[in-house]
């Protein structure tokens, strides 16, 4: 594997950084690192700021202060999909095979196999189910083997197969060297991250072993 | 990691074009626009607008045309129509598909073939709406060969303004009702006015700073004073290219991705805006 890290070994470097809307501070100097082939979860409460803090991290939205620094390519999947209602299943992939500069689709139609959606290949993404509206959304993200992988809620309306698919899918990009970022609002599995942060009052602090363990 | 880097298989534009068409194409409503409300108009106007002799100024010359009200009509009531869907169709495809193209742009899409086939797309659609409303007119009246040349370049240039006009909205408003009561209350107020049977105030100066006033003045002069009035119909294009520039500036800011995107698998700092602490 070439040198994918960042700064200091780090995928992903964000340190000191702050966001507000108008009066409402919501980020007060976040600092997370993580490092290659690792999977972390940021989690928090509703409002709490998870979803800012990975838009900035992901480059959609300007921090009020702080840095960032991202090693390699970044795959981001927003927690509400965003597609196109009007084109289908595979000219979502055409376009996104166009926006990375991919030269084939094999590995978009690999996941597309492995999420088990193939049948839906044809169908415009305003006819699709939200669990598999949600799974293209994820396909999106994943189909040019990003060094950095920043999931929204990513599991919210798999059944239980696909969530464990989900989690196969996960595991074997991070074996490959990428550094994942996982925000949700309940972890049921702990044991699958390697680090956890909770992200209160504006700041992530990361939860010791200790209680990892315990809870 | 099999990152295949390198030539794509398709350029960004073709493919962002290609879709952008797609993605107009599949507004139904729209379709049912043109299918319906465009010959309905203009029986309409059959029905209501009399053969009476109307003064119409043309601008150019200063003189006073005589020309039939119901054949004037029909070129107003054309440009009407083609203002409503055109300005309707582009609004609805360019503000439900902003945040899909900011997600295409953070993807790496560059912003320029985005926006190029944006632009060529709408132009696309604005032509081929134009033409078949042209078409559709001969149903109704026949003017002369040349004349009816005039009258689609004035239809082009409408549509292809008001599909500007809907881009603008579409990438600046924050509700579909607000676009779709600005382009209704636009439209019918710019072209409405420009006819002299609907409106006591038409053949007015006032009425040339108006988008319409180019392209009806260049298809009333071609259909019945066999006049080319190209600059009357450049005046309507400046419009369209104004339209058009202020929502594609519009459209890149809001569509802008704060990383700086380096080669390959370097390192990548980005610098939030305003005040910055080093890491």
């Amino acid at each position: 594997m070439s040198s994918r890290e960042g700064s200091e070994g780090w995928a992903v470097s964000a340190t000191g950084l702050e966001k507000s809307y108008g009066r409402r501070r919501v980020l007060r100097g976040v600092d997370l690192r993580v490092p290659p082939s690792s999977m972390v979860a940021v989690v928090g409460e509703n409002g709490a700021g998870k979803s800012t803090l990975l838009r900035i991290l992901a480059g959609t939205l300007g921090a009020d202060a702080g840095v960032v620094r991202v090693a390699g390519s970044i795959g981001y999947c927003p927690q509400v999909p965003v597609l196109n209602d009007n084109l289908t299943v595979d000219q979502h992939l055409a376009y996104f095979a166009a926006a990375y500069r991919l030269r084939s689709s094999d590995r978009a139609r690999q996941l597309v196999a492995d999420l088990a959606f193939g049948t839906y290949r044809g169908r415009v993404a305003g006819d699709l189910s939200g669990g598999t509206r949600q799974k293209l959304n994820l396909t999106l993200a994943l189909m040019h083997d990003p060094s950095v992988l920043l999931l929204d809620e990513p599991y919210q309306g798999f059944d239980w197969e696909t969530y464990l698919r989900f989690w196969d899918l996960v595991d074997d990009l991070r074996n490959r060297g990428t550094a994942i970022v996982v925000i949700s609002h309940l972890v049921f599995e702990e044991s699958r991250f390697d680090a956890l942060y909770d992200l209160v009052d504006g700041s992530a602090s990361r939860r010791m072993p200790a209680k990892v363990t315990s809870s | 990691m099999i990152r295949d880097a390198g030539t794509p298989r398709h350029g960004q534009f073709p493919t962002a074009l290609r879709f952008s068409l797609r993605n107009q194409t599949r507004n139904r409503m729209a379709a049912i626009l043109l299918v319906a409300f465009v010959p309905t108009w203009y029986l309409l106007m059959m029905a209501m607008v009399p053969h009476t002799p109307l003064s119409f100024r043309l601008f150019a010359t200063g003189a006073l045309q005589r020309v039939d009200g119901r054949e004037l009509t029909y070129i107003t009531a054309g440009l009407n129509a083609l203002s409503l869907i055109v300005g309707f169709a582009i609004f609805a495809a360019v503000r439900r598909t902003l945040a899909f193209d900011r997600r295409l742009v953070s993807a790496g899409y560059q912003q320029r073939a985005l926006i190029g086939a944006k632009s060529v797309a709408a132009a696309l659609v604005a032509s081929a709406v134009a033409i078949y409303a042209a078409l559709v007119l001969l149903v109704f009246w026949r003017p002369e060969p040349v004349g009816w040349l005039a009258i689609v370049a004035g239809f082009v240039v409408v549509a292809t303004t008001y599909g500007a006009f809907g881009l603008l909205l579409g990438v600046l408003v924050k509700d579909d009702l607000e676009g779709f009561f600005l382009i209704i209350m636009v439209g019918l107020f710019d072209t409405f006015l420009q006819n002299p049977v609907g409106n006591p105030l038409a053949n007015k100066p006032v009425l040339r700073y108006f988008p319409s006033f180019g392209p009806t003045q260049f298809a009333v002069g071609g259909a019945f004073g066999h006049q080319g009035l190209w600059g009357y119909l450049l005046f309507g294009l400046a419009w369209a290219a104004g339209f058009a520039a202020a929502g594609l500036i519009i459209f890149r800011a809001r569509t802008r991705v704060s990383t700086v995107r380096g080669e390959g698998e370097a390192s990548i700092a980005r610098e939030p805006r305003d005040r910055t602490r080093s890491a």
